[in-house]
């Protein structure tokens, strides 16, 4: 066996059988207009919008809602057909100019520049309301910080790995409020979003692989799946191995107090650590 | 000019002997043909080939693979393979949004190329083809049902049937029943409704519209708090449906309601949102409607493959139908009138209060997104997705590749009239198994931990006592469907992104399965 991880290491094999998979799909192309997976129109100039802002909350917001989502006798110009059929005032100009007696909207002499920032201003809404991955998480600081300590040195058990004044002094400053509750729900690799590398473990598996032979190898787990199991030992040198009859794998997952515990959090036990944690500033 | 000589004469040849698709072929699962996107109408995923075995599986080798190259004009393109390519007479139609190719079964060798100029929309995927004789149709993401002679790729024509402009984008594979072309849509970004049409095979004519979600008056209105909301309330129809030729019922699961994560403005179960319904495929008609997620708001589609079992129920011969559903139910149903027979979570849950009188999941207030978070199981990615299940009737196992994730959901839209998703989450954690469930109670037969990881792999079982998937570190895996027991695996560059399919040509057996941006081609040699 010993000959078999040498002939590998030789072979300059290292790179193939360590290799992560493909992703499954090429990242988008960067810099098209502002534009991204979600948003496949272009986005409106930022400086337009603002006139438009201005424009529509004067004269459209009191029916249309400030906002374009809809008032009480106008309706939602994010949702609407024709707004998003729009190109730069194409279709709502003539609406504009002319009113829709029939709905009780009048005319509205607007400029063709303002129509355009108007338009502008409605694209934006539209987007604002397409992108999810551009929502504003609202305050999530709720919970009883109190609380949230006597969870952390009782039912918790987070004292057994971890240190207000130690590893988590000033932990507050590192990360903002949902980075935080998200990190300690479990600070492992997250799947990589869309476009992004895969990560790398940030926090070293222990890993001893014992080989029919009874010799043990120790290192750091880089790869693992029914089949193979790879690692780098303390000098840094990678080895891999089938995982074959009489091979065992004995993996020490540093993560498995975070995962245990992913079942027994309430929502209110994570609010108010989070609420704690807030405190170690 | 050899070689000229010699395309001449494959296209005489084809010409002679036909390159369409015999119409009756799409009743039962052949072994010389995959017409449709399951095989068959059933959504089994069972081949009856059995020349590939648990005897000899462990002498399976490639025997072809081809790449797809873009070049440069490709960049942004998503080419990702999730369609379950057709074999029809030798040759295997497949898709990427924009592309299609048809490439010989026996070799890999392309024999041409479409490609479609977009208007824009969301290229996540395309899930294939439907064929009516001689004539292929896929969508694309920007909502064109494009029609193309199966010979030669050559367009026939195209017609819109959503707007990319209000954010719609199609993904599903065209199901033919007779002459109908049912086509399906997607696009949740920005609170659209759903619907489901047939078009004319010659024409590409609106032959009916179903819509998914209720208007004014109509039964399922009370269901919804106004008419704007279930106007504007989803329920897309974007993963193919499957059908019972005896009863005329075409099956499909929903999509979830919109806004997505921000419920205060749909109050109310929301129909037919999340439901698994069974449509007349001539007039559109809706026969009957199981819910499986009422009031969703957790992103939790029901659009995974309904799959048909005629099975026995208490000694009973009944025709069911079953559901591995994104929320984590198994769902077992009467297929004649969708009465609920059994509702049985096949991972751990966190936000369901059990079920109602009709075996409808109960979902817990307490676990809806809140703008400070809540911590629930399943991610918004679900217990299971679009790729495909398999029964296998030899087992008696709807097998499934499952996800148990924890994800943080957040409310970020506290309006009383939210508008798009309304909210985000964030996956914090997730662990892939595939499981074998016994249909007639729902208990896990067997369950096979792959480890940390997403899942996306599709499954094939055969008579040859195999079962065809892919694991999340890249392994194309042939597993003992009876015990989950891995007889034999290859490592690909990419993971298993499609349901893998097979055919039987000249006595020899393929298995094809999509990983990445390559078709792969295995076969035992004789």
């Amino acid at each position: 066996m010993k000959n078999v991880v040498a002939v590998i290491f030789a072979a300059g094999l290292i790179p193939l059988v360590a290799q992560p998979p493909r992703p499954a799909q090429a990242p988008p192309g960067p810099g098209r207009g502002g534009r991204n997976f979600l948003i496949s129109r272009d986005v409106p100039d930022r400086a337009a919008v603002e006139r438009g802002q201005k424009t529509f909350v004067a004269r459209c917001g009191f029916c249309h809602g400030s906002n374009a989502n809809g008032g009480e006798s106008g309706p939602d110009l994010v949702r609407s057909v024709l707004a998003l059929d729009d190109e730069g005032g194409d279709k709502i100009g003539p609406v504009i100019r002319n009113g829709r007696a029939d709905k009780g909207m009048p005319a509205f002499p607007l400029s063709d520049d303002q129509i355009k920032d108007v338009a502008a201003f409605l694209r934006s809404r539209q987007q604002a309301a397409i992108d999810r991955n551009t929502y504003t998480i609202q305050n999530i600081v709720t919970g009883d910080a109190k609380k949230g300590q006597a969870y952390f040195n009782g039912a918790g058990r987070c004292n057994s790995c971890h240190s207000p004044t130690g590893d988590l002094a000033r932990v507050a400053t590192k990360y903002d409020p949902v980075a935080l509750q998200s990190r300690f729900i479990y600070p492992g690799p997250r799947r990589p979003r869309r476009g992004e590398e895969a990560q790398a473990p940030t926090i070293a598996t222990p890993v001893t692989v014992t080989l029919a032979s009874g010799q043990t190898i120790k290192g750091n787990l880089e790869y693992l799946d029914d089949f193979n199991v790879a690692l780098r030992d303390a000098s840094g040198d990678y080895h891999s191995f089938e995982r074959g009859t009489g091979v065992k794998v004995d993996v020490r997952d540093p993560l498995a107090a975070h995962e245990e515990l992913l079942k027994k959090y309430s929502d209110e036990d994570m609010h108010n650590l989070v609420a704690y944690l807030e405190t170690l500033k | 000019m050899k070689l000229r000589r010699f395309v001449f004469l494959t296209l005489l040849a084809t010409s002679l002997f036909g390159q369409g698709l015999d119409p009756a072929k799409l009743m039962k699962l052949s072994t010389d043909t995959w017409p449709t996107y399951n095989g068959d109408y059933s959504g089994r995923r069972f081949s009856p080939l059995a020349r590939i075995d648990a005897s000899n599986v462990t002498a399976m080798t490639l025997a072809w693979e081809y790449r797809i190259n873009l070049g440069a004009a490709g960049e942004g393109d998503n080419a990702s393979i999730k369609s379950t390519p057709l074999e029809v007479n030798g040759v295997l139609y497949f898709t990427i949004p924009d592309h299609a190719w048809a490439v010989d079964a026996r070799t890999g060798r392309q024999l041409w190329h479409y490609k479609w100029e977009t208007h824009g929309g969301i290229h996540i995927g395309n899930r294939g083809f439907g064929m009516y004789g001689d004539w292929l149709y896929f969508e694309t993401p920007d909502n064109y049902l494009i029609c193309l002679n199966a010979k030669d790729g050559t367009e026939r024509w195209h017609v819109e049937i959503a707007d990319v402009k209000q954010e719609y984008f199609s993904t599903p594979a065209p199901i033919v029943v007779r002459n109908h072309i049912i086509v399906g849509v997607g696009g949740d970004s920005l609170d659209v409704p759903g619907y489901l049409e047939a078009r004319d095979p010659e024409t590409g004519q609106l032959q009916w519209r179903w819509n998914s979600t209720p208007r004014k008056g109509e039964f399922g209105a009370d269901t919804w708090p106004n008419q704007e909301a279930m106007e504007h309330g989803g329920g897309m129809t974007w993963v193919p449906g499957t059908y019972d030729p005896e009863l005329n019922l075409y099956y499909l699961g929903t999509g979830n309601p919109n806004p997505v994560m921000a419920g205060q403005g749909r109050k109310g179960s929301n129909l037919w949102t999340c439901s698994i319904v069974a449509l007349n495929p001539d007039t559109g008609k809706l026969a009957w409607y199981f819910q499986a997620s009422p009031h969703d708001t957790h992103d939790w589609d029901a659009a995974q493959t309904p799959v048909l079992i005629d099975g026995q129920i208490n000694g009973q011969p009944r025709k069911l139908i079953a559901q591995a559903s994104r929320n984590g139910y198994f769902f077992l149903l009467d297929r004649t009138n969708g009465k609920n027979i059994l509702s049985k979570p096949f991972i751990d849950l966190n936000w369901s209060k059990g079920v109602d009188a009709k075996g409808q999941p109960i979902p817990d207030p307490a676990k809806e997104p809140h703008t400070d978070g809540t911590l629930v199981i399943p991610a918004s990615g679900g217990a299971s997705n679009w790729p495909p299940p398999s029964f296998d009737p030899e087992t008696g196992l709807l097998y499934v590749n499952s996800s148990s994730s924890y994800s943080l959901f957040y409310l970020t839209d506290t309006e009383d009239k939210p508008e798009g998703y309304g909210g985000r989450d964030s996956g914090v954690w997730s662990k892939v198994a595939l499981k074998a469930i016994d249909y007639k109670t729902g208990q896990i037969r067997w369950s096979h931990e792959y480890g940390r990881g997403g899942g996306g792999s599709g499954i094939l079982t055969t008579a040859g006592k195999l079962l065809f998937t892919g694991d999340p570190y890249g392994n194309f895996i042939a597993y003992d469907p009876a015990t989950g027991r891995s007889l034999w695996h290859t490592h690909l560059p990419a993971n298993v992104s499609n349901g893998p399919m097979t055919y039987e040509l000249d006595g020899k057996q393929y298995l094809i399965v999509g990983a990445g941006d390559s078709l792969y081609a295995f076969t035992v040699l004789r």
